[in-house]
């Protein structure tokens, strides 16, 4: 019995299975996103936490499952798709290209043409217009990036972290999709790139964040999703769940007792 | 933000120095290019008496100018990450099938030229389809079209005398400036799409890194048979530059261009991996080559040495590139 869709949720993904060849990455799983939460997907490695963000995303055709926003049933079959419905994602290690500026990288796919005839014939761009909406971005958001006209390469962990973030608020309009967002990254940037998730919510995103540090889950997240071996082990509040229980789901070890 | 969020930002504000060796490097390598052409253009001239007139100069400019327009078409495909190996055989039906409408079918001058413009574009279009739909890599389905293309070639122009053109027609290529102004027409165009419009933008995106441009929401399979179809445009467009010059078409014409092509674009310090490079590098890179042959052939050293010399030079041009980039 596929599972059906609820009141009270901006987005869900229901009864989602991907098999590569003929291995089962995710058996049936579903994802309810409430409005204005900040939902934290967590597991193991190959617990199918990347490969649910892609299959609803359009990254991957998933096997089955059914997306909905608002209550409506929606088609996603390309990232284009995602991103028109108002749902943006910052894929880890897939966000930036090293070889583009800070600009090219916020923009790219949703470029700025120039308003007159020309540059709409020709796809004219009108880099002066998107570097001015990035600077007053960077400023919303206190990012200290001046040299926007800088190769993503030239770049730290942390920087390019922000400037994926960054682009979650100038184009997320409903949801925001966060894989790892502060994977590889020190104390301090792992803080800001936390402070600019927040900030997100704050932009009154609903927010979904995969991450493997228990930390950030207790202190940010509303509610806990648990994947173990491709299936949904687990949906809690974060206030019922410390570190302890959460390991124990995520490893599966309360099970392993009982057994 | 929480009020201390400035505090921490200062985490990534801060500067580092693999900031400043990426752009020194860019900066660096146009300038080097540049300076080597200077360079070796400097060298023949002490060597050579004769080689010291504006005459040769202009040779040079002359004898680069159409593998330099078909170049520019290479570099774009480069960029944005692919490869085109049949635009040599591309140049050959091109230039068989203006030959044809201008002699057995007495088209108009215009007409000939636009026809030529289109077989080119839509040969190239045929690569860029095959590959994008059939999955199978650019190497092969261009080396397939190489072979292909060159039979077309030589099925149309086989014992025909494709020569004595219009006069209006022969303007293109004779002389040193209509050809000379063509190749510098055609970098500006292309330069200009490179850099200033959306679907120049996405080569480097596509070419840097393909995966990031898809979900990025880029139509890459668009967007990669429109750089094989300007790939085809310019090569039809050289070889409408070279029959006019030659006043006569014939099938075996082309060979071996796509790799003089793509000798002038890595000369230049395009990337051949995609993401980076330019028009204007790939015409420095060009006319280097160009340089070394004239100045060697007016030293009287044979075209075999020349063939040489060239391999050298890519392989340094190369290594020179590698061995600078900054380590990360």
């Amino acid at each position: 019995m596929p599972e059906q869709t609820e009141p009270g949720y901006i987005f869900e993904a229901l009864s989602i299975t991907k098999t590569f060849g003929g291995v089962c990455a995710l058996d049936d799983v579903s994802l309810r996103l409430k409005s204005g939460e900040v939902l934290a997907v967590v597991g193991d490695n190959g617990a199918g936490k990347s490969t649910l963000i892609k299959s609803i995303t359009g990254a991957l055709n998933r096997d089955s499952g059914d997306l909905y926003f608002d209550g409506q049933k929606i088609e996603i079959n390309s990232p284009k798709d995602a991103k028109q419905i108002g749902i943006e994602t910052v894929y880890q290690d897939l966000a930036l290209v090293n070889e583009l500026n800070v600009t090219k990288n916020i923009f790219l796919g949703r470029e700025v043409v120039r308003d007159n005839w020309l540059g709409r014939l020709f796809g004219i761009l009108d880099f002066r217009k998107m570097d001015s909406e990035v600077r007053s971005l960077f400023s919303k958001l206190n990012i200290r990036i001046t040299d926007i006209y800088r190769e993503a390469e030239a770049f730290s962990g942390g920087q390019r972290q922000a400037v994926a973030l960054s682009k979650t608020v100038m184009f997320g309009k409903r949801v925001a999709i966060l894989d790892e967002p502060t994977a590889a990254l020190g104390v301090r940037e792992s803080q800001m790139a936390m402070d600019l998730v927040m900030s997100l919510k704050n932009h009154g995103l609903s927010v979904i964040m995969i991450t493997h540090n228990m930390q950030h889950v207790l202190e940010y997240c509303d509610r806990v999703m648990v994947l173990r071996l491709g299936r949904l082990a687990a949906v809690k509040d974060v206030a019922e769940v410390d570190g302890d229980s959460l390991v124990s789901l995520i490893t599966g070890a309360n099970e392993a007792k009982a057994a | 933000m929480s009020d201390n969020s400035a505090a921490d930002s200062g985490a990534i504000s801060g500067s580092n120095s693999a900031t400043r060796d990426v752009v020194m490097h860019q900066v660096r390598q146009m300038a080097q290019v540049f300076l080597a052409l200077i360079a070796i253009y400097a060298v023949f001239y002490l060597l050579s008496e004769p080689f010291r007139s504006w005459n040769t100069l202009f040779t040079i400019m002359t004898q680069a100018s159409i593998l330099a327009i078909l170049a520019c078409g290479t570099t774009v495909v480069l960029i944005s990450g692919g490869l085109d190996l049949s635009v040599g055989s591309i140049f050959a039906v091109v230039g068989v099938v203006v030959g044809i409408l201008l002699v057995n079918f007495q088209f108009p001058v215009w007409l000939a030229i636009i026809s030529g413009l289109a077989t080119g574009a839509f040969l190239g279009f045929v690569n860029g389809s095959i590959q994008v739909f059939s999955g199978v890599p650019a190497f092969i389905v261009t080396l397939g079209g190489l072979t292909a293309y060159k039979g077309i070639a030589e099925l149309l122009g086989s014992g025909q005398d494709l020569s004595r053109f219009p006069e209006s027609f022969q303007m293109l290529g004779s002389g040193y400036y209509a050809p000379i102004s063509i190749m510098f027409a055609s970098a500006l165009l292309i330069g200009l799409f490179l850099r200033l419009t959306k679907l120049g933008n996405h080569a480097y995106a596509i070419g840097g890194n393909e995966e990031v441009a898809r979900l990025s929401g880029v139509n890459v399979a668009k967007s990669r048979i429109i750089y094989y179809t300007i790939g085809g445009l310019m090569a039809a467009m050289a070889a409408i530059v070279e029959v006019s010059k030659l006043n006569f078409a014939q099938s075996s014409r082309g060979q071996s261009y796509e790799l003089f092509a793509i000798a002038a674009v890595v000369i230049g310090g395009t990337s051949l991996f995609g993401g980076r490079g330019g028009v204007g590098k790939t015409i420095v890179g060009m006319l280097i080559m160009q340089t070394i042959i004239v100045g060697l052939a007016y030293l009287g050293v044979g075209t075999s040495v020349q063939r040489i010399a060239i391999g050298v030079i890519i392989i340094l041009a190369v290594f020179l590139d590698v061995w600078q980039r900054p380590k990360r």
